[in-house]
C-alpha cells in the first residue's frame, strides 16, 4: 500500500486506495466461495456384513464428491474386512461402545481432520444416498447447523410400527411444547450436521447414550438452528434393530425422560436469532 | 467384658485395612474413610455409652437406633461416592477408547501408504 502525501494536506490513504482494496476483498471472498466443503459420511456399523456393501457402492455413486468413515463398533463377523476391500476408511473401536458413542468417534475424527459437513448414515441400508446430498445442499443454502431427514414430515409411504409411531408422536409434541418448534420425527438418525455443531459434539463430555429428541431440544435450547426436510427411506433388509425386544424399548422411553426433564431443567433457553 | 470382643474386632479391621494398603491392593487416599470408620468402631467399643450420651443430647429415645442411622448414613455416602466415580471414569474409559481408535485407524493408515 502506497501513501501518499501532498503538501498542506493530511495523507489520504484510504482515499487513493479504496477501489485496490475492494477489489482485493472480491477476489478472496470469490476464492472462499470457491474452496469446496468437506462432507464426511459417518456410518456407525454392528455386524452389518449382509447390507454395508450395497451402502457404501451406493454412496460412491451418488455422492462421489464425499468422504466415507464406517466406524466398526467391534463386530464379530467380517464388517471390518468387507470395508476395507472396498477401500473405505475404517475406524475399528478397540471394545464395543454403543451407537451414540461410535457416531462421537466418528465426529471426533471428523472435527480432528477439518471437515465441515458431518452426514450421519446408517449401515443397514435404511437411508438413501440421494437424499443425503439434498441434506447437504439445504444445510449450505440455509445455513442452519443441523438438518434432519424426516419420515413423517410428509407421507412418503414408509410404514412404521404402532409404538414407535406413537412415540415420535409424542416426542414432536415435547418439543412443540418446550422449544416451539415442529419437528416431525426427532428420533432420526439421518442427520447433517455443520462444523459448529461438529465442534461441539467432538467436545462434549456427557453425549447422551441415545442421542435423539433430547440432543435436539438441548441443541435448540443453546441456540443452534434445526431444520428438517422430508426424505425417503427403506425397510431394513437384513440384521437386527436396535430398539427390538420389549425391554429395551422401556428402558428405552423412561431414560428419555428422564433425559429431557434434566435438560429443561439445566440448560437455560436463549433466544434464537431470526433473520427476519 | 463384652466389649473386649468389640475392641478385638475394630482392631482386626483397622490392621486389614492397613495390610490391604500396604500390599498395594488399596490406595491410601481411598482407604481413609475405612480408616475412620475402623477407628470410630474402636472408640464405641472402647467406650459403649457415649452413644447414649450423644443420644440423649440430640434427643433420640432409643440410642441403638442412633447408631444405626449413622451407620446407614456412611455406608449411603460411600455408594453414592462410588457410584459417582463410576460414571467420571466411565466417561474417561470411552474417552480414552475413542482416541486410542482414531490414532489406531491413523497408525495403519501410515504404515499402507510407506508400503
Amino acid at each position: 500500500m502506497v501513501f501518499i502525501y501532498k503538501q498542506g494536506k493530511q495523507p489520504c490513504f484510504f482515499y487513493e486506495n479504496w477501489l485496490i482494496s475492494i477489489i482485493i476483498y472480491y477476489i478472496i471472498s470469490v476464492v472462499i466461495r470457491m474452496k469446496k466443503d468437506k462432507v464426511l459420511f459417518v456410518i456407525p456399523a454392528y455386524n452389518e456384513e449382509e447390507n454395508i456393501e450395497k451402502v457404501l457402492k451406493e454412496i460412491k455413486r451418488d455422492v462421489h464428491y464425499a468422504d466415507i468413515l464406517v466406524i466398526n463398533d467391534c463386530s464379530k463377523d467380517h464388517t471390518e474386512e468387507i470395508v476395507r476391500k472396498n477401500n473405505v476408511h475404517c475406524i475399528s473401536n478397540v471394545f464395543n461402545m454403543r451407537y451414540a458413542m461410535a457416531v462421537q468417534t466418528g465426529i471426533k475424527y471428523a472435527c480432528e481432520n477439518g471437515y465441515d459437513y458431518v452426514i450421519q448414515f446408517d449401515a443397514d441400508g435404511q437411508h438413501v444416498a440421494k437424499e443425503a446430498e439434498k441434506l447437504y445442499k439445504h444445510a449450505k443454502e440455509t445455513k442452519c447447523d443441523i438438518v434432519i431427514g424426516s419420515r413423517y414430515l410428509k407421507d412418503l409411504g414408509y410404514p412404521c410400527p404402532f409404538f414407535r409411531r406413537v412415540g415420535t408422536k409424542l416426542f414432536e409434541k415435547i418439543i412443540k411444547i418446550f422449544c416451539h418448534k415442529r419437528i416431525a420425527d426427532p428420533l432420526s438418525g439421518f442427520q447433517c450436521l455443520n462444523r459448529r455443531v461438529i465442534e461441539r459434539y467432538a467436545k462434549m463430555g456427557n453425549y447422551p447414550e441415545f442421542p435423539d429428541a433430547n440432543l435436539i431440544i438441548e441443541m435448540l435450547r443453546s441456540g443452534y438452528t434445526v431444520e428438517e426436510i422430508p426424505a425417503k427411506m427403506r425397510l431394513r433388509d437384513a440384521g437386527e434393530s436396535m430398539h427390538g425386544g420389549i425391554i429395551k424399548p422401556i428402558k428405552y422411553m423412561i431414560q428419555m425422560f428422564y433425559n429431557i426433564f434434566f435438560i429443561l431443567i439445566t440448560c437455560p433457553k436463549k433466544k434464537v436469532k431470526t433473520d427476519e | 467384658m463384652n466389649n473386649i470382643y468389640f475392641i478385638i474386632i475394630a482392631i482386626f479391621c483397622m490392621i486389614f485395612v492397613f495390610v490391604n494398603v500396604r500390599k498395594k491392593k488399596f490406595s491410601i487416599s481411598e482407604s481413609f474413610w475405612w480408616m475412620v470408620a475402623s477407628f470410630v468402631m474402636l472408640l464405641l467399643a472402647i467406650f459403649p455409652y457415649s452413644i447414649d450420651y450423644i443420644a440423649k443430647l440430640i434427643g433420640v429415645n432409643y440410642p441403638p437406633s442412633l447408631f444405626f442411622v449413622l451407620c446407614i448414613i456412611f455406608l449411603v455416602a460411600m455408594i453414592f461416592r462410588n457410584s459417582k466415580r463410576i460414571s467420571a471414569q466411565q466417561e474417561k474409559i470411552i474417552e480414552l477408547g475413542q482416541q486410542v481408535s482414531i490414532l489406531k485407524a491413523k497408525v495403519e493408515e501410515d504404515k499402507n501408504s510407506k508400503r
